[in-house]
């Protein structure tokens, strides 16, 4: 434990995850738990990730405090309130595996699109978006359009984009799984230090265990068949945390303890 | 040398020079030997300068108005209904695709129907249409209308499912509203559907226009079709119309997609523009293709 | 909020659960668009449909007397039938073989080939009220017998719709090809004829029906309009204009209806084809 982790136990919990099941229906109609039980919750401006191999249901736990699934059973309240409620008072950024970014809209009217839900003034939203740009470090692109981005660049324009919305909660489906390892490392040093800029709750889905440690406070480990929370590893490695750190022997410590915590030992 | 031959084979003008020429002297050689062989050369295939020639000629073939003339006034009859059926039916056919899109029972009820239409030979009611309406005009509208119909409902509404699952989420995210929905996402993403759509019905409606023209003698490029056959004017009208007629099917695609460029900003940027007649892309096969490949953008990562 | 209150709160209203269970949408599917047939029918028949486009029985006779006067002139709608559709049949036939063997030519010189192309697609722009015509006039000299001389004129105005449709599709079948499918023939030292025949032949199959789609109804309707400028009279589109021409309006519907029949038809045994195709090929 270190000091971070004593401040932060201060803090009250920004969401509350009890008993939660999903059961979906297959083609066949028959039942099949995506996940069930999990219990878990998140502080205030802490970095979680679920880590799972696919079909552990780390993407339908997401989903589920995004509002965007229904849990079957079980319940969350974020800040007290349910996730709809939440949605509708526009709290969660969420940043999606593929940039979902509109091809007819220029970089900056796609950062600028969130707000035109909010009915912010076209002063507000130009302001915003020119700040969040230059956050993510894109100002230059501004009026350029989708498909004239790299991929990494792409997904640099969605993290902007749910920022914007200056949202209490980011949450991050596999938002780097599909960019090249040099593009990768560069945006999980940009993502940690726009999340210390910013203090935000992060819940971040990730199948990539060394990301999971170096990115995160805990790592919540998921099995599948059926989809369950089976271990909480704490990663207590200090912040900044810096690309170096990933030769440490901590760091490879965590990445095995974190790997061993899979049932069964392995990813099967 | 041979590197300089590969490189000439690669410009857009060598091809289309290439092509033109070729086309015009295979059209030469045929004339010659038609000329030489034929009775009467110019009802079957006339020297490209003869056609030429008697665009150009101040010689008066009908009614005073030289052939050039006839042509163009028959035209802007035949043209103008044109144009107003395949905005009638490309409005309706927008209009129908976003209320099958709204609600599950429209799509349900009209569906099938829609499909029908694309089996039906239109072209073939052409007549009984002017039977029902009694007006060369309003049929040349109605016509042109269903034929215009068809190709831009069945875009439309591909566009709109083909909106991909994460832009609903997103949007749902965001707390949007079902207008914003429609108006942020839905309508703008199947507006190049809409073109596409827009791009198939355009020489359709000028065809259309041209045939109903042929049924009656009320003047049109289709009526002066058919008097310039059987040698109520000089046979060179015949060809000039078939040239003019060609030139504006092609055209009108072109045009559409010019229009296209304008409406649509993406397409601005990336340069795939002028994809040849349209001809290729058809209901069913979706041109989200062409638009998702990534462009060799700049790299600062 | 309780537990009990939210379980109460998910709970689906019955118009919603029956919105969502997917034997009742599929029976809606086919339920309410015949009902919509019946319900047209109904008021076609019952004379409300005339006074809706504002025309009267004699123009718009009711569905029993079309069918009574189909029933009648069986025969003779048989024979202007087998016409179009030989018509049809053959120029779809001949256009696409050539269309297709024009997309081969093409795809081993991309460069020139595809402005060829082009040249066939502008071909086949020019309506075809104005190409039948012209072809009338090319071939009046392919025989002395007027229905022989009309025949190949016909097929030929099909033929060149269908090879241009043809041609462009299978193009793109033939050169549109799975990221490095090239690349692994080439390490496999494949000669250009097992290119051909063991990537680019069967990926142009799915494109061969993408056309095909088109050119079906598309050469129906050409042979139909074909038929209007013919020299010799026969055909289901040319007993349209002329049983109009006489004002014989319901004789004119009988073979309005025999053109749609034909329509339908070709396009249900296309669907069958592809089916069976497509099943072989796995796509």
């Amino acid at each position: 434990m270190n000091a971070a982790e004593y401040t932060r136990n201060d803090v009250p919990d920004e969401i509350v995850i009890r008993d939660l099941g999903v059961t979906f229906q297959d083609n066949k109609g028959e039942d099949v738990q995506a996940i069930t039980g999990v219990n878990l919750n998140i502080k205030k401006g802490e970095f979680v990730s679920l880590l799972g191999p696919s079909g552990c249901g780390k993407t339908t736990l997401l989903r589920c405090v995004a509002d965007l699934q229904e849990p079957t059973d079980g319940d969350i309240h974020v800040e007290g309130m349910t996730p709809k409620e939440v949605r509708l008072q526009h709290k969660f950024g969420f940043v999606f595996q593929s940039p979902v970014l509109f091809d007819w809209r220029t970089v900056k009217k796609n950062v600028e699109l969130p707000l035109e839900m909010m009915y912010q003034t076209k002063q507000q939203r130009s302001e915003r978006a020119d700040e969040m740009l230059e956050m993510v470090g894109l100002t230059n692109f501004a009026n350029h359009f989708p498909n004239q981005l790299s991929g990494g660049m792409q997904q640099r324009v969605n993290i902007a984009r749910a920022l914007g919305i200056r949202p209490d909660i980011l949450l991050m489906d596999e938002p780097f799984s599909a960019l090249d390892e040099f593009t990768k490392e560069k945006l999980h040093e940009d993502l940690l230090r726009i999340w210390r800029k910013t203090n935000k709750t992060i819940l971040f889905v990730t199948h990539n265990i060394q990301e999971a440690v170096f990115l995160s406070d805990r790592v919540c480990v998921l099995s599948p068949h059926p989809g369950r929370l089976s271990a909480v590893v704490d990663i207590d490695l200090p912040r900044p945390r810096t690309l170096d750190m990933k030769e440490t022997p901590a760091f490879n410590q965590l990445v095995l303890k974190v790997r061993n915590s899979f049932e069964g030992g392995s990813f099967s | 040398m041979r590197k300089k031959h590969l490189a000439l084979t690669e410009k857009k003008w060598f091809q289309i020079l290439f092509w033109a020429v070729l086309v015009i002297a295979a059209w030469e050689i045929g004339a010659t030997a038609v000329a030489m062989t034929k009775r009467t050369p110019e009802n079957i295939l006339p020297h490209l300068y003869q056609i030429l020639a008697a665009a150009f000629s101040g010689k008066a073939v009908s009614g005073g108005m030289t052939a050039s003339g006839v042509v163009l006034t028959s035209a802007g009859a035949t043209l103008l209904r044109a144009l107003g059926g395949f905005a009638i039916g490309a409005g309706l056919g927008f209009l129908l695709a976003l209320a099958m899109k709204l609600s599950g029972l429209v799509e349900k009820l009209i569906f099938p129907y829609l499909m029908l239409i694309q089996l039906i030979p239109v072209l073939g009611l052409a007549p009984i249409i002017l039977a029902i309406t009694g007006d060369i005009n309003r049929s040349r509208l109605v016509i042109a209308a269903i034929l215009s119909f068809y190709p831009v409902a069945a875009n439309t509404l591909a566009g709109f499912k083909a909106v991909s699952k994460d832009k609903y989420d997103l949007m749902f995210t965001y707390a949007a509203k079902k207008r914003q929905l429609y108006t942020k996402v839905l309508i703008p993403s199947a507006i190049p559907y809409l073109f596409t759509g827009l791009k198939i019905a355009a020489p359709m409606a000028i065809t259309a226009s041209i045939l109903v023209d042929t049924l009656q003698g009320d003047g049109g490029l289709g009526c002066m079709l058919s008097q310039s056959l059987k040698h109520a004017m000089s046979i060179y009208v015949f060809w000039l119309i078939v040239f003019f007629s060609a030139f504006i099917g092609i055209f009108s695609t072109y045009l559409i997609s010019w229009i296209e460029i304008l409406v649509y900003p993406e397409k601005r940027s990336a340069a795939g523009i002028g994809r040849s007649a349209g001809k290729e892309k058809k209901y069913g096969r979706s041109t989200e293709k062409n638009r998702t490949q990534k462009e060799p953008g700049p790299e600062t990562l | 909020m309780d537990a009990a209150q939210r379980k109460i709160g998910r709970r689906k209203s019955l118009a919603r659960r029956l919105s969502e269970d997917k034997k009742v949408q599929a029976a809606a599917a086919v339920v309410l668009p015949v009902l919509l047939g019946i319900l047209i029918f109904g008021l076609w028949q019952g004379g409300v449909l005339q006074t809706i486009f504002r025309t009267d029985s004699f123009t718009l006779p009711a569905p029993t007397r079309i069918a009574s006067l189909f029933r009648d002139n069986f025969g003779k709608v048989v024979t202007n039938a087998r016409d179009t559709v030989t018509v049809a049949l053959a120029g779809l036939i001949i256009g696409s073989l050539l269309g297709y063997g024009a997309a081969i030519l093409a795809s081993f010189f991309p460069n020139m080939g595809k402005g060829g192309l082009s040249i066939v697609g502008a071909f086949a722009s020019i309506p075809v009220v104005a190409l039948a015509p012209v072809m009338n006039n090319w071939t009046r000299d392919v025989s002395t017998e007027a229905s022989s001389r009309s025949m190949v004129a016909k097929i030929l105005v099909v033929m060149l719709i269908a090879a241009a449709d043809m041609g462009l599709n299978a193009y793109r079948g033939l050169t549109e090809l799975k990221p490095y499918a090239k690349d692994l023939m080439a390490t496999y030292a494949a000669p250009r004829r097992m290119v051909f025949l063991k990537l680019q032949l069967p990926n142009s199959v799915p494109y061969i029906f993408t056309a095909l789609k088109v050119s079906v109804p598309a050469s129906i309707m050409t042979a139909i309009v074909s038929e209007y400028f013919a020299e010799y009279i026969t055909g289901v589109g040319r007993q349209i204009r002329e049983n109009i021409v006489l004002a014989q309006y319901a004789t004119a519907w009988v073979y309005i209806t025999a053109a749609c029949i034909i329509g339908l038809l070709a396009y249900v045994i296309l669907m069958i084809v592809q089916a069976a195709v497509m099943k072989r090929y796995h796509f």
